[in-house]
């Protein structure tokens, strides 16, 4: 058995490819801004479709973010809403090539102007 | 309840039926020269999981949608629902429902005694998968579509025919019921390890490092292994006790703890399954 599981072990060496997965976030995950971000940025290891994003202030009901672009892409730069100071998610989700949909969250906070 | 929920809830509830709708269809062209009483009742328990797959597959792919949304909004949003039909998920889904509708004009009733129309249903229903999913995007992509197929296939067999075996237990004589489990279990035996085989070999080219199978998916996987294991103790008790316990007397005790062993080994599986769903909606390698 284990020199059968050796030998398939051997046959079937490859390169992983796993559905997307979010490489990069602008604002990133956990940041502090002093200053309301005025787009969103998200790079993923490959393309994929943007199907959702929402934008939800600790407290209140989320808010869709609306005409996201219909092409798949490895980077999406969209614009942000006007963002008050406080504690944020930014909630995806994308289309992978494999068909999955791969769902994601990046929490900030925006500090009150100075 | 959330999108995602409903969505692995509807998978295993398909899963089931798919599995079990093709898997009586192979017992029917294996064994059906031998059910003298139960074949209609067999026959019966195909076409209504095959009927009741169909709706659960379309309503899977339709929450596809919902879950690119993010809620069950999405179910009503024309745009994410011709992006879940026109993919890979949406062409596996489509030739699923055409084989779940062949077996179900297979196994109707005067349709062809044999099964074979009902068995060329079932392995378009359980070979569709090959499309969507992990495999399909890999390079490797031929070789894991071979595996994919071959366990599917190999699952179908096993799971759909212990309802069909529990039939028979009940419904034919004791000489018909032994001669049965005893041609099953040949069959079986070499065919069943198999699907152990092919998964893992599957799962070392989604995760050749070692460090892949400490994820979630590796821990799944492995959780899938070990469910085997004990599906295989199972099936050992059943083959070397449970039969020859039937054999030797006809007793009600003998065939309800037959029956019993049966009815957990279909329950160990469901949850298999359940896994199964769960994987292949959350987690990649």
């Amino acid at each position: 058995m284990k020199r059968l599981l050796g030998l398939l072990a051997l046959c079937f060496v490859g390169v992983v490819h796993a559905h997307a997965h979010l490489l990069q976030a602008a604002p990133a995950d956990g940041s502090t801004l002093s200053v309301p971000p005025s787009a969103f940025s998200l790079k993923f290891n490959e393309a994929a479709t943007l199907t959702a994003l929402t934008i939800q202030k600790d407290g209140e009901a989320a808010q869709k973010i609306e005409r996201l672009p219909a092409a798949p892409s490895a980077q999406f730069n969209i614009p942000a809403p006007k963002l008050d100071a406080g504690s944020y998610a930014l909630s995806f989700r994308v289309l992978s090539d494999d068909n999955h949909v791969v769902s994601g969250t990046i929490r900030f906070k925006v500090m009150p102007a100075s | 309840m959330s999108a995602d929920l409903l969505s692995v809830i509807v998978r295993t509830l398909a899963f089931v039926c798919l599995f079990q709708a093709a898997g009586a269809a192979f017992f029917v062209l294996l064994f059906g020269a031998r059910l003298a009483n139960s074949d209609h009742a067999i026959r019966r328990l195909g076409f209504w999981t095959a009927v009741a797959a169909i709706p659960l597959l379309a309503a899977h792919q339709g929450l596809d949608a919902a879950r690119m949304a993010g809620s069950l909004s999405g179910l009503g949003d024309a745009h994410l629902q011709s992006l879940a039909w026109d993919s890979g998920g949406g062409n596996a889904a489509a030739l699923e429902i055409i084989g779940l509708g062949v077996i179900a004009l297979g196994l109707a009733p005067h349709s062809s005694p044999t099964g074979d129309i009902a068995s060329l249903g079932a392995l378009i229903a359980t070979c569709a998968a090959v499309l969507t999913g992990h495999t399909s995007v890999h390079p490797e992509h031929a070789r894991l579509a071979a595996l994919l197929a071959l366990h599917l296939v190999l699952v179908a067999f096993w799971f759909g025919a212990l309802l069909p075996l529990i039939i028979c237990s009940r419904r034919e004589s004791r000489q018909a019921t032994v001669a049965l489990l005893r041609e099953f279990s040949s069959v079986a035996g070499p065919l069943v390890p198999c699907i152990a085989i092919a998964g893992l070999a599957m799962a070392l080219v989604l995760m050749p490092d070692r460090t892949s199978w400490s994820t979630t998916y590796g821990s799944l996987v492995l959780m899938k292994l070990l469910s085997f294991v004990g599906l295989m103790l199972l099936a050992a008790w059943n083959r070397w006790r449970a039969v020859p316990a039937i054999e030797r007397s006809h007793t009600a005790a003998a065939g309800q703890a037959l029956t019993a062993s049966i009815a957990i080994e279909y329950g160990l599986i469901v949850a298999v399954l359940a896994v199964t769903a769960t994987l292949t909606t959350f987690y990649s390698p």
